[in-house]
């Protein structure tokens, strides 16, 4: 491609893209994205050329993961990144065009991956580390089994040895994969959902978790960890750095645990990256509070079992929680996945079932023996609360359907909007 | 109180993917809520799978798992043993395939099954089916309406000689072979690929399972609980027929 269309494409993509957050209809990433890869095929591996890359992914706290390590990259780093969770494709070849730099040895992109695209990006990328979280059932519709993206990424690291993985060592799904890495950093992240990890990937035999690590009968076990957490404390290598995050939840210090694995990697001071993170208290509008007609109301995201594990970690004394489930696209359109997430943790709390599908949530409640009422629009289900702080937990589209309607901005057009952004480009 | 009922969860570890495990809740409550004293057992490959129980759930997994839960099932015919005792058994998605006389393992080649269904399930080379699954078991099952659920799966599955269709499927694929049915039914064993789970979706083919080991069942009076079975059912049932 010519260096003119190139930057015809480019300016093309970013003026969509200002245009959709002018609107207030998105964070405009995904549907420039889209155009920009149609006019542009080559987008990707050109535009990061000499762009060294960071990529974290996995199934859960990609976003958070992403936001914590690009903080504390930002005092030695010009970073270019994801921040919105526009993590496939799209979303790459889009933020790519928000470059930040030239200066050699200076510039590092730290991007969310999907899962699913993880060994298509990072061979299209200058790919240095990547940074593996978990591997647990989401969107199953889409995604299909877990074990199957566990050999993908596999074999992405055995035809890429020159890329150094910062993985969880507590995740056998995510040790099989990243075993095969010439150079590997073990981060002792915890494991929030078994239920996928049973199952042993080497021989399918059954794994024996216990307090001390896992292991199979077949010898594959829990690698020693390099990274360890302790209470706020996280030590790298034997050396103690205290963690005093903003963003509520032992999870979350976990998760800043594997941004400190990366900081490692690249030799970034980890005192001063452990401060940088401690200032970020929101991610793309999750875990702060909101005010809704006299209610303070901690905004939290959720999509899966293991997702939920963390959740009733944050929901803490909140004595209202409000629950909305959507089953679209983005949210995979089967939530038989509620069966899964031990909602008796909510009992005793006032419960609102909401999102459309607040009704298989109102019978899964039901059965946990949570009383509850059943509200499907999720701001009336806020205002119908008798407490003042309360939480809310929706999954993909319900937290995006409410969020933008708190930024008043109007759901039909923006549903308008997508389908006819989808349907000119196909 | 009524008499003892043992419920087992059938190696809930290796195929439970689908929230198949909800089967096991749902029945086990419903048996409480009728004054029975419910003991609902996890069956993994250390304990065993009991042979002395009186329902048995088995769900939905993995190419790996689902083949190794069936060389595990093959050991001492627990299954078996405890249908010829009177229990009842759900298989559902790779439970009910590995149930069969044969389903497709990890390497894409044939492997024998339990045997309990007379049914044989290939791979599909089409695309997968994925999506709601409404299936009308006619007057089959008295007092049981169309069932709805959420397929996931690559298998088309061949029934045999003995073993009849759980229903007709009126929208998704089910067993995606000649007649469009779902499932198999044999004796006091069903298999389907109905997820979501399909006891949680439709109450009254809990009930009636249930019926086929206690005998009749008395309604149940815990009225917020069956209201938000009626309106989970109405509207899968409406919004899927609709779509
Ligand atoms: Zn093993």
């Amino acid at each position: 491609m010519r260096k003119a269309e190139a930057r015809v494409a480019i300016a093309g993509a970013q003026l969509v893209s200002s245009l959709v957050r002018s609107l207030g209809i998105g964070e405009g990433a995904a549907l420039p994205g889209r155009l920009l890869i149609r006019l542009y095929p080559g987008v990707i591996s050109e535009l990061s050329k000499s762009l060294p890359a960071v990529l974290i992914s996995g199934t859960n706290a990609k976003t958070t993961t992403t936001a914590l390590t690009k903080e504390a990259l930002s005092g030695s780093f010009n970073v270019t990144s994801n921040t919105t969770g526009a993590n496939m494709d799209t979303g790459i070849a889009f933020s790519l065009t928000t470059r930040k730099g030239t200066t050699a040895g200076k510039d590092l992109a730290v991007f969310e991956v999907d899962e699913a695209y993880l060994p298509d990006i990072g061979s299209k990328l200058e790919t240095k580390i990547v940074a593996l979280l978990n591997l647990s059932r989401d969107q199953l519709d889409r995604v299909s089994e877990t074990r199957m993206t566990a050999s993908k990424w596999s074999s992405f690291f055995q035809k890429n040895p020159h890329i150094t993985v910062v993985a969880n060592c507590d995740d056998p799904l995510v040790v099989f994969a990243a075993q095969s890495a010439s150079e590997v950093l073990w981060v002792s992240a915890g494991l929030n959902f078994f239920q996928d990890a049973y199952s042993c990937p080497v021989c399918g035999g059954e794994i024996d978790f216990s307090d001390s690590g896992w292991r199979c009968t077949c010898g594959f076990s829990r690698p020693l960890a390099d990274i360890e957490v302790s209470g706020n404390t996280v030590s790298v290598f034997g050396k103690g750095i205290e963690m005093n995050l903003s963003l509520p939840g032992q999870c979350n210090v976990a998760n800043s645990a594997i941004a400190l694995g990366v900081c490692q990697v690249l030799e970034v001071d980890l005192d001063s990256a452990a401060r940088r993170m401690s200032s970020i208290s929101e991610v793309a509008g999750r875990y702060k509070r909101v005010s809704i007609d006299g209610h303070e109301v901690r905004m939290l995201l959720s999509k899966n079992p293991a997702g939920w594990v963390e959740v009733f970690d944050m929901v803490g004394d909140d004595s209202s929680v409000v629950v909305a489930i959507n089953a679209q696209t983005a949210d995979g359109k089967d939530p038989s996945w509620l069966w899964d997430v031990p909602f008796e943790l909510l009992r005793g709390k006032e419960v609102f079932a909401s999102g459309e599908r607040a009704y298989d949530l109102s019978v899964r409640l039901h059965y946990a023996e949570v009383s509850h009422r059943v509200e499907k629009d999720s701001l009336e289900a806020l205002r119908a609360c008798g407490a003042k702080d309360v939480s809310f937990v929706g999954n993909y589209t319900s937290f995006q359907q409410l969020r933008n309607r708190l930024q008043g901005n109007n759901g039909s057009l923006v549903s308008f909007i997508r389908r006819l952004g989808n349907r000119v480009l196909g | 109180m009524r008499e003892k009922i043992k419920v087992v969860s059938v190696l809930p570890n290796l195929l439970g993917t689908y929230g198949d495990s909800g089967n096991a809740v749902v029945v086990s409550k419903r048996l409480a809520l009728r004054g029975f004293k419910v003991d609902l057992v996890r069956a993994d490959l250390k304990s065993g799978v009991p042979t002395d129980a009186d329902f048995y759930l088995i769900g939905g997994g993995e190419d790996g798992p689902q083949a190794r839960a069936a060389e595990f099932l093959a050991i001492g015919s627990p299954l078996e043993r405890a249908l010829d005792k009177g229990a009842a058994l759900l298989a559902v998605c790779a439970g009910f395939q590995i149930l069969g006389r044969s389903f497709i393992g990890p390497d894409m080649e044939p492997r024998d099954g339990i045997g309990v269904f007379g049914c044989r399930t290939h791979r599909f080379e089409g695309p997968r089916s994925v999506g709601e699954l409404i299936v009308d078991p006619g007057d089959a099952m008295p007092g049981v309406p169309m069932l709805t659920g959420y397929e996931n799966h690559q298998g088309i599955t061949e029934l045999l000689d003995g073993t009849r269709p759980l229903g007709v499927v009126r929208t998704g694929n089910g067993n995606n072979f000649g007649p469009r049915v779902d499932g198999g039914v044999i004796g006091r064993a069903i298999g389907t690929y109905m997820h979501g789970p399909v006891l949680a979706r439709n109450p009254k083919f809990c009930d009636y399972f249930l019926s086929l080991v206690i005998g009749q069942v008395d309604p149940i009076r815990d009225v917020a609980l069956e209201n938000s079975h009626d309106r989970l059912y109405f509207e899968r049932i409406n919004q899927v027929l609709k779509d």
